[in-house]
């Protein structure tokens, strides 16, 4: 009998015989609703610590719509994707006034000629410096708050005079202290999971908020 | 478009039932049934991805949702967690897509609403395909049968795909899966099972679901089943065409289902 069979008891749940899966899916739901919970509570700790900025957020925001301006998103990794499900909220919304939003990750061939090229720091900023004008909106999501690319678009967006708005996890990380973020929203966890669930919500909420202000077209 | 302005916010605007819903009967849980949902899913997904499994992910409605669930099973935010092979499938036609990439043992995923037509399409040839189907989504729910796994929201906003709440529901996916992997025991082809994913002997000797891949001559037909593809007799139901779903028994079509 070698030393590892003898303290295997003191293991269960590595042992390789075990197999009824009561007590794991038991486990698995039980782990399931903790995270949950964890989830509102960081989300509600956080639409209470941002309220304010959210506010101001969502009113410059409604200017610069009001005025003609644009929204472009970016992101990288899962804040890519949620940076796409926030352009399509604004742009394509499920009830409200649809508002011009577009996602800078979109198009495999400008990202790839772009990162291929030049380098993988200014596949947004490249986009931005074809695209936008004074009154429009760069609104970056990185949930280190660290992203090279997403802080390089914020220099290049203030340069252009665009409304620049982070949104930031992790404490913020540089984009709190970058002088070209206009307005940061911080999620303050270091799990990366539970930053993405805050930050959806609050890019929700800023988008109610905008709704709330932008009034129907005349 | 002109858009006015107005002059305030009216704001402890913010949405209470997506920040923090009401408690469900003097407890606060968040989830409810779909706790034990997400636990029987996670299992089926993990022993799938142990047998060698890609997921397949589609939304056609929300391709930010399937391309979030695709990236976070393979390339992991948490250093150390084995990369999954998953991917997102970008198509104006799901069922021609996954017909051609899903093989047996794989993993269907879905975001999308009950009414979704292609991907109501695609999570009932699963038995023909031979893979494990999960659908995700909120609003009015699939019958229950609509695919192996139903993970639905129901917290009563109707705003679920656009407020965060299929955020966090795939990344609970997400971690209950990896979970999983340190319990090697259970995730063996015939481990015991409390959510009876696995088929039983008896249950695939009454039936089996096959789609018609072609008909090249009278009462005959090459269809695709979960183990293969294979020629049936399918006299019984004629006429057939590509990509209708039958019953087989004992070689036999006895019955179409509507695909």
């Amino acid at each position: 009998m070698t030393g590892d069979e003898r303290t295997g008891f003191l293991y269960p749940f590595i042992d390789a015989d075990e197999r009824d899966s009561t007590a794991l899916l038991a486990d698995l739901a039980a782990s399931a609703e903790a995270k949950a919970a964890a989830s509102r509570a960081l989300r509600t700790a956080t639409i209470e610590r941002e309220g304010d900025a959210l506010r101001a957020t969502a009113g410059a925001m409604a200017e610069r719509f009001a005025a003609g301006g644009r929204l472009f998103t970016f992101g990288n990794g899962g804040s890519a994707t949620d940076a796409l499900a926030m352009a399509a909220l604004f742009s394509r919304p499920p009830e409200g006034v649809a508002l011009p939003a577009r996602c800078l990750v979109e198009d495999q061939a400008v990202l790839t000629a772009v990162a291929n090229d030049v380098g993988f720091d200014v596949v947004f900023s490249r986009q931005l410096i074809a695209h936008a004008e004074p009154g429009d909106i760069a609104l970056g999501i990185s949930t280190s708050g660290t992203s090279r690319n997403v802080l390089v678009a914020f220099a290049e967006a203030r340069s252009r005079g665009l409304l620049t708005i982070g949104l930031a996890g992790y404490g913020g990380g540089d984009m709190t202290t970058s002088d070209t973020v206009d307005h940061c929203l911080v999620v303050h966890s270091d799990s990366v999971h539970r930053t993405q669930e805050s930050q959806a919500v609050l890019a929700f909420e800023l988008w109610r908020a905008v709704q709330t202000l932008v009034g129907a077209p005349s | 478009m002109h858009l006015t302005v107005a002059s305030s916010l009216g704001l402890d605007d913010v949405d209470r039932r997506i920040v923090a819903p009401p408690d469900r009967g003097g407890e606060s849980l968040e989830l409810g049934g779909l706790a034990h949902d997400l636990a029987a899913a996670s299992l089926v997904m993990a022993r799938r991805f142990a047998a060698g499994a890609t997921m397949w992910c589609v939304s056609p409605a929300w391709p930010a949702h399937g391309r979030h669930v695709a990236v976070e099973f393979v390339h992991p935010v948490i250093v150390g967690k084995r990369a999954l092979p998953s991917v997102f499938v970008d198509t104006d036609d799901v069922v021609a897509d996954l017909r051609v990439l899903v093989r047996p043992g794989d993993v269907v995923l879905a975001v999308a609403a009950a009414g979704e037509p292609g991907v109501a399409a695609a999570m009932r040839r699963g038995p023909a395909w031979g893979a494990t189907t999960v659908w995700v989504g909120a609003g009015a729910r699939p019958d229950v049968a609509a695919a192996d796994h139903v993970l639905w929201v129901d917290d009563g906003t109707g705003l679920a795909p656009w407020s965060g709440r299929f955020v966090l529901l795939y990344h609970l996916l997400w971690e209950l899966t990896h979970v999983c992997f340190e319990h090697p025991g259970l995730l063996r082809d015939g481990a015991a099972d409390a959510c009876a994913e696995e088929a039983c002997i008896t249950c695939s000797d009454e039936g089996r679901l096959a789609e018609v891949c072609a008909s090249p001559s009278a009462g005959e037909a090459r269809v695709r089943t979960a183990t293969g593809v294979e020629t049936a007799d399918v006299s019984l139901v004629e006429p057939v065409s590509p990509g209708d779903l039958v019953l087989l028994h004992a070689g036999s079509a006895i019955t179409r289902v509507p695909g």
